[in-house]
């Protein structure tokens, strides 16, 4: 029976306030109870920011907060008798929740000798106390913890148990021990393996192509039969230069370069023959010749370099459908979008001429530090050449000297290419970089165009810059053709002098004018040189600067961009004399501290700069916002993983690692059109998102993977993307950052190892190309007709990949012959026939041969073996254990020893499933070995093994569940009982530990699914832990499958039960299982019949135990 | 954490839950706000104090010459400060009744229990706030179960676990909750299995019965945390009239 009662009086909000007198006999009930703390922390805390604060800022009074709580702490501790002094030197923080509280850790601290601080501070704790991080901690562990220890709180208790100071290891969080690689990262080796099949890919499509742009070149040969070698040799070479930074990584890459570069040089020659020829002549060839187009596939478009002027006309002034130049149908789109990029050969000219004049740029330090002295009178000569990007590529035609002259992409007349560059004639008819080519040619019809020449510039550079360090040992680099030069300390007589000299050098040697301007600074210099352009020098003497700027429009000077000369106009400020009226202060105020000062130093002509300061680059990236295109996902992370491939060789390329992972993209405005530059990006959003990975890394794998991470933050669709770039910031030196440990991880161990395999393995089938040269000669002769240089490589890798003990499985040739005598019927016919017939030979022929080398093969295994055994010493040699080989190595040694589909490992198709490491059937795991693993590595197997599979797993009664779980009675009774499900649907539904309904429901597809979620979950976790994911799964059952009524009946029954056993005991559960199943309703058939059928039960039974209906809202 | 050894489970979990309660009861009154949270320390995320505090600091202007008055006010009975403090409990930040008479109420009612409690006895424990006329608006229920066959020692810090949980949640169930009308009071009631005798302890002589009426209209349970472990059951739930009912109020 019920009866209610009432204790005491009720209090309102109005008679509130004037009870509350201080009622002292009220104060003796005091709780003294358990777990309470309520602690004098929170209140002190309060109470200070109520009162008026005697501190001046909040940093002095967390100084002074932290003081007197340390005080508190150690009197506190003083206080405390019989202390052993187990934490000497021990300073804890805790973190978050822990049991025990903080509370109690801080009575351990105070009672032995330990301390407690209640702020984190690098400097005072030694040890982070917690016993969870969120995820956004742990991922970047190093900014939580800044490399102190994370542990856990059993720590202190045990050391307390134990009357002395334990070590931390063990009891290191696991969330931050575990941070290697989880067994799961090797059963989906997707990003990681992704490059390489595209790498595999890529050479399987060779053939074609080589075959196919053969003929070309032969007909190219006949019509520039002498120049042919000779460039052909000169780009080979180069190719192999750039090879050799590149691709250390996959020989299959280096394979393929060689190729593709033959190709280009023709191409390259072809341009270079008809450019000695007139220019329109040749650009009318290079339009019509179809050739090029043609055969733009994959190869001879990415590689033609640096003559890019048959690509973009063609398409533009024909208007052609095949655009070879967006991210859909260039396939190496982003590496040669930085081929072709100018402002990409500006940014990355530092590190060249950093590496090129390593001493001279670092010698300068020594020299900053005297260059302070005031006394002596400075003297900075400014040198910059003359529209370098056109006179470098005239320089060798002195006819278009005086003829307006301009460097674009393209030279079609209608085109939307930008004008980068315009010699002084140009400029005179109004050319300006930035301008479209059509606009242009509006201007001056006879306007000449060229493409970039990359090669002439970095030449014209390096010789440009070799002159300066000639003269001079103080020279800052701007830019690739802009320099300053201190002459500070040299003494100079006569600077103009000098700077004529100079000049003069310059245009001897590289045939290209410089202009040059000397100041007292570098703003004096800068602002000389403008005076001196082109081709010409001055001089601003000290007396001179007054004069000079006072008539000087105020954006000449540097720093001083649109907006703020707009900004200045208003004010009615033009030139450096106007600018001069204003105060610093109202500068200041108007502009801000810094611009403020500067504009008004540089108004006076006063500029502190010294010479030959380098910024180091803080961050390093690369971004697409041209030719941007994507159709699907595909596409997006095919381009994604080419443009970490370039950032990752940038990153190389600087000796540096980052931290942070920026991805931005341009997305195109809902009502953007099509943009006016060709395939540009027009009107677009720009967004982004960022990671910090707690390690700094270069590693392309590691890249892709973050990228695809972020790129999946975005929630985008791929066909708005019109721009995409990734930037790496918190830069580390490579060589510090790479520190023993990583050398030693177990990751590194895996890629080297993997690596080696994929070398391995196009060896295994080169081998094989040559031993059963007789069979394929007629399909597979291509490759041979390259083969040699290929054998050469592959007897290096042989001798590599021997030395190193851990990936050697062995060459296909040698593949034992029993093995593949004793292959099913239908595995062997099917790998013959990949074999092309010639298994049966092999086995016929072969048999005395591969005795022997089988013998060597075998060694080999042992050896994989015996590594293996020492890294998974828990696991058994037998065949499941090769599950937990992750190491590629192991799989080829798995092929060999159940011979189960190993062909398609080593045969170059192109479908290769790498991440189809496990066994295809269930008959090859070892159940015993099963149950002795442990547990976390087991649930990772289930989890990994693909549905089919695990409906295999699930039905096999030897390695049935019911052995995890030690109480089978539920097992038992439903094996006796045949799986019909009208018999199954008694009250025992969800009895036992192991719900019998996982059986019932084998024969009905979805909800098979459903027990198998529920049993990876673990037996014992709630359906509403379950449910979320299965209703996602479902959902894409939903719309191939007949929905049976059965199947309805049969969820409702599942469910109605479920409800019986909880309702009375954990009505949370019900309800948000019903929650969840009431949102799914709305877009499954089948869940909104399954609810509407077992909501009346469920209304009726929380009435029964509760008096009331559950709210639904 | 230092109990008896010679308890009972049952007593264990009963004092653990006593404890628990009054934490929880407290919660649940700060939560429905009927008592001011203070508003000389407003919190400004709630955009609902912020005209409040500005007629504060203009009627501080206009009354200057009262200045004295109010200060003493202010000392005396606490206004400025709000009925609640922040302390923690179990590890989680939790807020403490000011007021001794309403400290005391709360405590004084929970540890009432705490025989009925051990003995198994008590069914449910409701916070019920209700309007001038007695009608309750929103019943806040601990609906208890306590195993008495159970025999092995209560592991204290499990169930400490399990009991954070539901001040965590509760302090982010607010939204679940309806709004209160200005001038509403609350009670703490308990529903016991069976009416104690009066006379025979002096325990129960401490329990009166309600004045508050009962609802007419089918109610609206809505759950926010459901424990069940051995020995102790424990589930809280809103109960609350249709909606229809509210709308006629």
């Amino acid at each position: 029976m019920d009866s209610r009662l009432s204790n005491s009086s009720s209090s309102t909000h109005h008679s509130n306030s004037k009870k509350r007198k201080k009622n002292a006999t009220a104060n003796n009930t005091n709780q003294k109870t358990l777990g309470v703390a309520w602690g004098s922390k929170s209140l002190s805390a309060s109470s200070c920011s109520s009162r008026k604060s005697p501190f001046s800022d909040f940093s002095s009074y967390m100084a002074h907060k932290n003081c007197k709580l340390q005080n508190q702490f150690d009197s506190e501790a003083s206080a405390s008798a019989a202390r052993k002094p187990i934490f000497s030197g021990v300073s804890i923080f805790v973190d978050g929740f822990t049991v025990p509280s903080s509370q109690e850790l801080r009575g351990y601290m105070l009672k032995y000798d330990g301390r407690f601080e209640n702020y984190f501070s690098r400097h005072c704790v030694t040890h982070i106390i917690c016993s969870n991080l969120p995820d956004s901690k742990v991922k970047n562990i190093r900014a939580f913890s800044a490399g102190l220890p994370v542990v856990k709180p059993t720590w202190i208790l045990d050391s307390i148990a134990a009357n002395r100071l334990l070590s931390w290891v063990p009891y290191q969080l696991e969330q931050v021990a575990s941070n290697q690689p989880k067994l799961s990262a090797f059963f989906t080796l997707k990003s990681s393996k992704m490059s390489e099949d595209t790498f595999t890919n890529a050479l399987c499509q060779v053939e074609p192509d080589v075959q196919d742009s053969f003929p070309r070149v032969g007909q190219l040969k006949e019509r520039h039969p002498s120049e042919v070698g000779e460039m052909v040799e000169v780009c080979r070479q180069i190719s192999n230069e750039s090879n050799d930074i590149s691709s250390k990584k996959t020989d299959v890459f280096m394979m393929e370069e060689p190729i593709g570069e033959r190709v280009i040089c023709d191409e390259e020659k072809l341009a270079e023959a008809n450019s000695s020829e007139t220019n329109n002549e040749r650009n009318t060839e290079g339009e019509l010749d179809p050739t090029y187009q043609e055969p733009s596939t994959s190869f001879s478009i990415p590689c033609s370099d640096n003559q890019n002027v048959h690509q973009f006309p063609s398409s533009e002034a024909t208007g052609s459908s095949k655009q070879c130049h967006s991210t859909l149908t260039d396939p190496n789109f982003v590496e040669n979008y930085f081929k072709n990029s100018r402002l990409h050969f500006i940014g990355t000219w530092r590190q060249r001429y950093r590496k090129r004049f390593p001493t001279l740029s670092t010698g300068l330090n020594n020299g900053i530090s005297n260059s302070n002295k005031s006394d002596i009178k400075s003297v900075i000569l400014h040198v910059d050449m003359d529209c370098f990007f056109v006179s470098v590529v005239i320089r060798n035609k002195p006819a278009l000297f005086d003829k307006p002259v301009a460097v674009c992409h393209s030279n079609n007349s209608k085109g939307t290419s930008e004008i980068s560059s315009a010699n002084y004639p140009a400029r005179s008819y109004g050319i300006r970089a930035g301008m479209f080519v059509r606009d242009a040619k509006a201007l001056c019809p006879h306007l000449v165009t060229f493409p970039y020449n990359f090669e002439a510039y970095e030449e014209v550079a390096d010789q440009f810059y070799s002159i300066l360090h000639r003269h001079c040992n103080k020279v800052q680099a701007v830019s690739c053709d802009e320099a300053f030069l201190d002459f500070t300390d040299a003494m100079v007589e006569d600077p103009e002098l000098l700077a004529s000299s100079i000049r003069k050098e310059i245009y001897e040697t590289t045939r290209c004018t410089a202009s040059a301007g000397i100041g007292g600074n570098m703003l004096m210099a800068r602002i000389a040189t403008r005076t001196a352009k082109p081709n010409g020098q001055c001089y601003i003497t000290p007396e001179r600067v007054d004069d000079h700027l006072n008539q000087l429009p105020v954006d000449a000077l540097p720093g001083i961009g649109y907006v703020l000369q707009e900004k200045l106009k208003k004010q009615s400020v033009n030139t450096c004399g106007q600018l001069r009226m204003i105060s610093k202060n109202s500068l200041q105020k108007e502009y801000g501290m810094k611009t403020g000062e500067m504009l008004w130093n540089y108004s006076r002509g006063i500029d502190y700069r010294s010479v030959g300061i380098i910024q180091e680059c803080k961050s390093i990236g690369a971004d697409v916002n041209w030719g941007v295109r994507f159709r699907d996902m595909k596409d997006c992370e095919h381009f994604l993983i080419n443009l970490c491939k370039e950032v990752s060789l940038r990153l190389q390329c600087c000796g540096v690692q980052g931290r942070t992972f920026t991805l931005k993209i341009k997305k195109r405005r809902k009502d953007a059109d099509e943009p006016a530059k060709f395939m540009g990006c027009g009107d677009c959003e720009n967004l982004s998102h960022s990671v910090t990975i707690p390690l700094a890394t270069e590693n392309v794998e590691i890249l892709q993977r973050i990228v695809k991470q972020l790129l999946g933050c975005f929630y985008i669709d791929v066909k708005e993307i019109r721009g995409i770039g990734l930037h790496v910031s918190r830069l580390e030196n490579a060589d510090t950052s790479k520190q023993g440990t990583e050398k030693y991880t177990l990751k590194s161990w895996l890629t080297s190892g993997s690596a080696s395999v994929e070398k391995q393995k196009y060896h295994m089938g080169h081998n094989k190309h040559n031993s059963d040269c007789a069979n394929c000669a007629s399909s597979h002769g291509c490759i041979h007709s390259q083969g040699s240089s290929f054998q050469i490589d592959n007897k290096i890798l042989n001798i590599h990949v021997s030395g190193d003990p851990i990936s050697t499985p062995p060459p296909l040739c040698q593949l034992d012959v029993e093995v593949i005598r004793n292959l099913p019927s239908e595995v062997f016919s099917e790998l013959n026939e990949i074999y092309g017939g010639k298994l049966i030979d092999f086995i016929a022929k072969g048999k005395g041969k591969c005795e022997s080398s089988s013998s060597l093969g075998n060694s080999l295994e042992d050896d994989a073996a015996t590594c293996k055994e020492e890294d998974l010493p828990y696991s058994d040699p037998i065949p499941l254990n090769q599950i937990f080989s992750e190491n590629k190595a192991m799989q080829h040694e798995r092929v060999l020893g159940s011979g189960h589909g190993s062909c398609s490992q080593v045969t170059h198709n192109s479908n290769i499933e790498r991440d189809d490491l496990l066994p295809s059937s269930l008959s090859q795991i070892d159940a015993s070995v099963l149950q002795q693993i442990p547990e976390d590595l087991k649930a990772v197997i289930l989890e990994h093994l693909p549905a089919h599979r695990a409906q295999d797993f699930c039905s096999t009664p030897a390695i049935c569940p019911g052995r995890i779980n030690q109480d089978s009675v539920g097992v038992d009774t439903s094996k006796n009982c045949p799986g019909t499900v009208n018999h199954a649907l008694n009250d025992s539904l969800w009895a036992g530990n192991l719900p019998s309904w996982m059986d019932k429901f084998k024969d009905s597809s979805c909800l098979r699914k459903l027990g198998e979620i529920y049993h990876r979950s673990g037996f014992n976790s709630q359906l509403s832990s379950v449910l979320p994911q299965f209703l996602s799964e479902f959902h894409h059952l939903d719309l191939t499958q007949e929905i049976y009524d059965e199947t309805v009946n049969i969820m409702c029954e599942l469910l109605k039960q479920y409800v019986k056993v909880k309702i009375e005991r954990d009505i949370e559960e019900i309800y948000i299982c019903f929650r969840l199943l009431k949102r799914f309703a709305v877009k499954s058939q089948f869940f909104s019949r399954v609810y509407n059928d077992i909501f009346p039960f469920l209304q009726a039974a929380v009435d029964d135990n509760y008096g009331g209906s559950l709210f639904m809202p | 954490m230092q109990r008896k050894e010679n308890e009972t489970p049952q007593g264990q979990a009963a004092s653990v839950l006593v404890e628990f309660l009054e934490v929880a009861i407290t919660a649940v009154v700060f939560l429905k706000g009927v008592y001011p949270s203070g508003f000389l320390l407003p919190s400004l995320d709630s955009p609902s104090s912020m005209p409040f505090l500005f007629f504060f600091f203009f009627f501080l202007l206009l009354l200057l010459l009262l200045l004295l008055l109010l200060l003493l006010l202010l000392l005396l009975f606490d206004v400025g400060k709000g009925a609640f403090e922040r302390r923690r409990y179990m590890n989680v930040v939790v807020q403490r009744a000011r007021h001794p008479q309403l400290r005391y109420y709360i405590h004084a009612t929970v540890s009432g229990l705490l025989p009925f409690l051990q003995k198994g006895m008590v069914d449910r424990v409701a916070v019920v706030f209700f309007n001038t006329d007695n009608v309750p608006l929103e019943k806040f229920i601990f609906k208890l179960t306590v195993n008495q066959s159970y025999g092995s020692s209560v592991e204290g810090v499990d169930l400490q676990i399990s009991l954070r949980s539901f001040l965590a949640k509760l302090s982010v169930s607010e939204s679940l909750t309806k709004k209160l009308p200005p001038d509403c009071r609350w009670e703490i009631t308990g529903n016991f299995q069976l009416l104690p005798e009066t006379g025979t302890s002096k325990e129960a002589n401490f329990w009166i019965p309600t004045d508050t009426k009962q609802w007419e209209q089918p109610l609206f349970i809505t759950p926010i945390r459901s424990m069940s472990s051995d020995p102790l059951c424990l589930q809280f739930y809103i109960e609350h009239p249709s909606l229809s009912e509210s709308s006629v109020l």
